[in-house]
C-alpha cells in the first residue's frame, strides 16, 4: 500500500489495523467519516510529514525513519513517546499482570508455575516503571527545556548550569536493555512451561507479549536512532550559540 | 545454505521469485538480474550456488562456457516461459507452476547446499557442568564467587554462561532463575 494524504484515514486502518496504535498515541479520535488523512491530521492539529512518516515506518518496515523524522520539532516526537509510555503502564502490562493471576486463580495444576511467572513479571514491572520514570521525569523535560531554550535570545541561566555540565550522551550509555526480561519470559512460557489447561488464555498472554515486545523495540528505535541523535544535533547547537565563558 | 541469482527478464517473475526465496529455508541470499550483462556481471562477483536461469534469455556465452564460469558445485535451474508437463524434470521451473511445485523442486537442489551442522539437531541439554554452574548463578552468586567456590577461572565461569544462554535461550539472572526453578535445579524456597 502506498500512504498518501488524500487516501481515506478508515482505508488506512482497514488496510494495517496494527496503524491503530500511532492513531492512538498521536491522540487521533476515531469517527473519521470519510476524511482523508490530511484532514484529519489538519482538524487534530497534526502536522501532515510527521504522521506519514510515521505511518509509512510502521507499515513498510524497510525504510529507516532517521532522517525523515529527525526533520520535525522534537517536541512532537517527545509527545508520542509519552503517549506510548502511558499505554503501556495504564494498559498493555496491567492487562498481562492481570490475565497471568487469572490463569493462577483458576488452573489448580499450572497455579505453581503461573506464582512463579507472576513474581517474574512483576520484578520486570518495577525495572519498567523505573526505566520510564527516568525518562519522563528527567530526560524528557530536559529535552523539552533544550529545544525551547534554543529558540530563546538568552537561555533560562537555570537550564544553562544545567546544560553545560551534562548531555544526552550520557543517557545513551544507561539506557537499559528493557526488552531483554520480556524477551526471556517470553521463552520460557514458550519453551519449557507446560502449558496450563486454559490454552486459549495461555495463547493470548503470548501473544500480548509478543506484541509487547515488538511495540518496545519500536519504541527503542524511535528513541535511540531519532530522538537521541536529534538531541545531539540539539546540543550542539546550542552551545555554538550559547559559547562558554 | 545456498546463494541464489535469479537471471529473468520480467519484473513480475523476478519480485515474485525473490517472494519466494525469501521465506525458503536454506537460502542465505537472493540477487537478482535483468539484462545479459548484468547477469555475466554479477555471476562472477557474486558466484551463486544456483542459478534460475530464463532459458529465453540470451547470454553472451553458450552453455557449456557458462557451466565453466560457475563453480564446480553449482547448479542451473532453468525457468521455462510455457507450462510443463507433470513429470518435468527437477532442474526446469515453468511460470505457470503453482507455488508447491516451484517450491519442491526448488527445495531439491537446496537439499545439497544444507549446512551439515545443522542436520544433527543442537542439543539443548545443559551439560551437569553447566546445570552446576547455572544452580549458583540462580542462587543469586555473582561469576566471581561461583569461580572461588568452584575453584575455576572466572573466565571458565563466563564461558559457560554464554553458553547456558545461548542453549536455553535465556538472557536475564532472573530469567535463568525462573528456568532452574522449573527444573528442579533449585527450589522455591532457595530464594525466596
Amino acid at each position: 500500500m502506498h500512504i498518501h494524504p488524500h487516501m481515506k484515514m478508515s482505508d488506512l486502518v482497514k488496510a494495517d489495523f496494527e496503524l491503530l496504535a500511532v492513531l492512538q498515541r498521536l491522540k487521533i479520535p476515531f469517527g473519521f467519516k470519510d476524511k482523508s488523512i490530511q484532514t484529519v491530521c489538519r482538524e487534530e492539529g497534526i502536522d501532515l510529514n510527521f504522521f506519514l512518516n510515521l505511518a509509512k515506518w510502521f507499515h513498510e518496515r524497510d525504510f529507516f525513519p532517521g532522517e525523515t523524522l529527525m526533520n520535525h520539532p522534537v517536541k512532537w516526537l517527545v509527545k508520542y513517546l509519552r503517549s506510548t509510555h502511558s499505554c503501556y503502564i495504564d494498559y498493555q502490562i496491567p492487562r498481562i499482570e492481570s490475565e497471568i493471576i487469572q490463569i493462577e486463580n483458576t488452573d489448580q495444576a499450572s497455579s505453581k508455575n503461573m506464582q512463579l511467572m507472576l513474581k517474574f513479571f512483576r520484578e520486570y514491572i518495577s525495572e519498567f516503571t523505573a526505566h520510564i520514570q527516568l525518562e519522563e521525569e528527567k530526560i524528557f523535560p530536559y529535552i523539552l527545556e533544550l529545544e525551547e531554550n534554543l529558540e530563546k535570545e538568552k537561555p533560562d541561566p537555570e537550564f544553562l548550569g544545567k546544560a553545560r555540565g551534562y548531555t544526552i550522551r550520557d543517557f545513551l550509555d544507561e539506557h537499559s536493555d528493557i526488552e531483554e526480561k520480556l524477551t526471556d519470559l517470553r521463552n520460557i512460557l514458550l519453551k519449557y512451561l507446560d502449558p496450563p489447561s486454559n490454552n486459549c488464555m495461555f495463547t493470548n498472554i503470548l501473544i500480548e507479549i509478543f506484541r509487547l515486545g515488538k511495540d518496545l523495540n519500536d519504541h527503542t528505535i524511535l528513541e535511540e536512532n531519532v530522538l537521541i541523535p536529534q538531541v545531539i544535533k540539539l546540543e550542539e547547537q546550542f552551545h555554538q550559540k550559547f559559547p562558554e565563558g | 545454505m545456498a546463494k541464489v541469482l535469479i537471471a529473468e527478464t520480467s519484473y513480475l517473475v523476478r519480485r515474485g521469485l525473490i517472494n519466494l526465496l525469501e521465506h525458503t529455508e536454506g537460502v542465505t541470499e537472493i540477487k537478482a538480474e535483468g539484462h545479459p550483462e548484468t547477469i555475466m556481471q554479477t555471476l562472477k562477483e557474486f558466484s551463486p550456488d544456483i542459478l534460475l536461469l530464463n532459458s529465453a534469455i540470451t547470454l553472451p556465452v553458450n552453455h557449456d562456457e557458462l557451466l565453466s564460469r560457475l563453480h564446480d558445485n553449482a547448479r542451473i535451474i532453468y525457468i521455462i516461459n510455457t507450462p510443463l508437463p507433470q513429470d518435468s524434470p527437477n532442474h526446469q521451473i515453468s511460470i505457470f507452476d503453482t507455488k508447491n511445485q516451484l517450491s519442491e523442486k526448488i527445495a531439491y537442489h537446496l537439499q545439497q547446499y544444507r549446512d551439515r551442522r545443522e542436520e544433527k539437531e543442537e542439543t539443548e541439554e545443559l551439560t551437569p557442568r553447566e546445570k552446576l554452574i547455572l544452580k549458583h548463578v540462580a542462587l543469586g552468586l555473582t561469576n566471581k564467587e561461583i569461580a572461588a567456590k568452584l575453584f575455576i577461572s572466572t573466565h571458565t565461569v563466563i564461558s559457560h554462561r554464554k553458553n547456558i544462554t545461548r542453549k536455553l535461550d535465556i538472557k536475564t539472572v532472573s530469567g535463568l532463575t525462573v528456568y532452574a526453578i522449573l527444573n528442579g535445579i533449585i527450589k522455591m524456597e532457595d530464594i525466596s
